[in-house]
């Protein structure tokens, strides 16, 4: 193979714009803006920052479609709508930093989250499983680093210590797993490893491997029962950092564990029946999908803390987003990708509400969003639609992720095959979720609030943060075509 | 030959890696993982990958682990009282040791493992010569490599902001 610097250059300009926007990021912070305020380098590393994503998605725009460098790399729609889709999801984390509460080291704070969009990147397009694992690694480092950010809270350094140990955990499991895969197939390009399985059919080694896959990726999208990490994270992160982990991490591990499964190992899914016994991942997944959907719904009945209670929804969503899995065999990627990415959009919407009310004053229990509606009208409006958003009420794009994963999941093998008895068991339990949704909007819209609670003014970025996701959960909702229509 | 040096090998580096996470005292632990490590450098060897076996004993035996034994001294860091013994550990124990025996026996039952095929034996030892890898290196793993020296950016950026002083300000210990 001859290889083709230039063709790999290329197809890299989104994460090299990334990398050298956070490099400009921090030789300005300790060059020319080393004497201002914590305030004006904050603003000054988000202009640039925000720049370098705006680069990178042109790029991502731009770029041709096809592998790259011998099949490291593969630029397809999903791929491509997936890098958007980080792009974008970053690029609203940056407006919610702006209304957060004021941090040290704000330049590096904003460079980490460049770095670790470029490894969100690059996992969205990797087809090789020593990519894969790098690129899953460079984001995971940078997020882990975003957790523990706060050094002046004990509970975001708790959360950082914990994501690294469970986070280290599962790199360790998906590293074992991938090597086994390795010795199974005598390759790390997912097009070769599709064919040796179709060729030489499922083996133990190849089973074992998969399995500790499965439990890395678990770990990853917060699926029960490897989800323990997720409500401390959740609570405990800086809430700019916890919006990142939820939505544009979870996009791009969603994007990557899809290739991995359907393109890759294929062959070893085993069969969408009860009856038949053949093995395979499929009812390994349906099982993890099953378990995280009830009991993330479940247990944020429970819940007192507002990021508690969004990390177990979290965990149920993982559940419907396992499901949206499963039918990427027969329905293609683009249910799984409109639920992940309207997921994404709520979520940091729902985080950008707590980092402001944060920085005027307490956000930790549900009770704390009292009298939301006369603090702000714009934080209780959008607020409200996130939250409805995440409960799957129409005409909001929620509404449409679920009932395009479901209806998939059903069209999948009918009502009767472990697909659509999940689909069933997922609609059920979206009753259960309405509840819990619903109490948060109570004390937000209806109870009054506590005595001598100020009105919140909102940062300009923030409300431009916030107003955006909110429309495009209003337009996705009203047009679901605009993104299903891509693939 | 091979076959029982591989084994006296695996069976070496096995021991000394179940000694690592068993030692109470640090010291002895970061010893037992330079001996593991050494184990591993010799099954290298046994497939004909000298170059990573030299790199192995170098890099990790050599500096990793001298720099491991450096802080643990450092630290002065000494093995923590014995905990009590808790009936959650020996049902998780228990737990534990079931299922991995029902995933053995399913192995052996449902799995040929006799059968199993080999591709990576029949491939040339490519890593044996310095030019093969290096090209490799600049071929096909080029990304990688690239991604690595970021991992190691974000690494070092991670240890700065987690670890910088402030004057003036208090942190949380």
């Amino acid at each position: 193979m001859t290889p083709d610097y230039a063709g790999l250059f290329s197809a890299l300009r989104p994460e090299i714009s990334l990398v050298l926007g956070a490099l400009l990021v921090l030789g300005l912070d300790l060059t020319l803006y080393r004497r201002h305020s914590p305030g004006g380098r904050l603003q000054l590393a988000l202009w640039v920052g925000s720049l370098a994503l705006l680069t990178a998605g042109f790029q991502v725009w731009r770029a041709e479609p096809g592998t790259v460098f011998g099949g490291v790399l593969i630029i397809d729609q999903l791929a491509m709508a997936s890098r958007l889709g980080v792009l974008g999801l970053t690029l609203l984390t940056f407006g919610i930093t702006q209304g957060s509460p004021a941090r040290r080291q704000p330049a590096e704070y904003v460079a980490i989250m460049l770095l670790a969009a470029s490894g969100l990147l690059l996992m969205a397009a990797a087809q090789q499983l020593l990519l894969a694992f790098l690129a899953l690694e460079l984001a995971s480092l940078s997020l882990y680093v975003l957790a523990g950010f706060d050094r002046t809270r004990p509970e975001s350094a708790e959360a950082g210590l914990k994501y690294f140990l469970f986070g280290g955990m599962a790199a360790a499991f998906l590293l074992f797993g991938f090597s086994l895969v390795y010795g199974a197939t005598g390759s790390v390009e997912l097009t070769e490893i599709a064919r040796q399985i179709a060729a030489q059919g499922s083996n133990p080694l190849l089973v074992v491997g998969l399995v500790m896959v499965l439990v890395a990726f678990g770990f990853k999208v917060a699926a029960a029962p490897f989800h323990l990490w997720a409500p401390d994270v959740y609570q405990g992160a800086p809430a700019p950092s916890a919006a990142l982990i939820a939505s544009a991490s979870k996009l791009a591990g969603f994007t990557l564990f899809t290739r991995l499964l359907w393109p890759a190992f294929g062959a070893a899914a085993g069969s969408a029946t009860w009856l038949n016994s053949g093995a395979g991942w499929f009812r390994a997944v349906a099982a993890l999908a099953a378990v995280s959907l009830v009991l993330g719904n479940v247990a944020a009945l429970a819940q007192t803390s507002l990021r508690r209670l969004l990390a177990y929804s979290a965990i149920a969503h993982a559940g419907a987003l396992l499901l949206g899995v499963l039918a990427v065999g027969s329905a293609g990627p683009g249910p799984l990708f409109y639920y992940a990415l309207t997921y994404g959009l709520a979520t940091v919407g729902a985080f950008g509400v707590i980092a402001v009310m944060e920085t005027a004053g307490r956000c930790e229990r549900i009770t704390d969003l009292a009298g939301l509606h006369r603090r702000s009208p714009l934080l209780a409006g959008c607020l409200a639609i996130f939250i409805l958003s995440l409960a799957g009420i129409p005409p909001l794009a929620g509404f449409f992720g679920k009932l395009t994963v479901f209806s998939a999941a059903l069209h999948a093998g009918g009502i009767r095959s472990p697909a659509g008895g999940l689909a069933v068991l997922a609609i059920a339990l979206s009753a259960v979720a309405l509840y819990y949704y619903l109490m948060v909007l109570k004390q937000a819209l209806v109870a009054g609030p506590a005595d001598g609670a100020p009105p919140i003014k909102v940062p300009r970025a923030a409300t431009l943060a916030l107003v955006t996701a909110a429309a495009l959960i209003v337009w996705f909702g009203m047009n679901p075509s605009a993104l299903l229509g891509l693939f | 030959m091979a076959d029982s040096l591989f084994y006296i090998f695996a069976f070496f580096t096995v021991a000394c890696a179940v000694g690592v996470v068993a030692n109470r005292n640090a010291v002895n632990g970061a010893m037992c993982l330079m001996l593991c490590l050494m184990g591993i450098a010799g099954l290298f060897v046994l497939l004909d990958a000298y170059l990573l076996a030299a790199l192995l004993v170098l890099v990790y035996a050599g500096a990793v682990v001298a720099l491991f034994l450096f802080i643990v001294m450092l630290l002065d860091m000494q093995g923590g009282v014995k905990r009590p013994f808790k009936k959650m550990t020996a049902v998780a124990s228990l737990a534990s040791l079931g299922l991995m025996l029902v995933g053995v026996s399913m192995l052996g039952s449902r799995g040929h493992l006799a059968t199993l095929p080999s591709p990576a034996a029949a491939a040339a030892p490519v890593g044996a010569v310095l030019k093969n890898y290096a090209e490799l290196l600049f071929t096909t793993y080029l990304l990688p490599v690239q991604v690595m020296g970021f991992l190691l950016l974000i690494a070092m950026l991670g240890v700065i902001v987690l670890s910088k002083k402030f004057e003036g300000m208090e942190d949380i210990k």
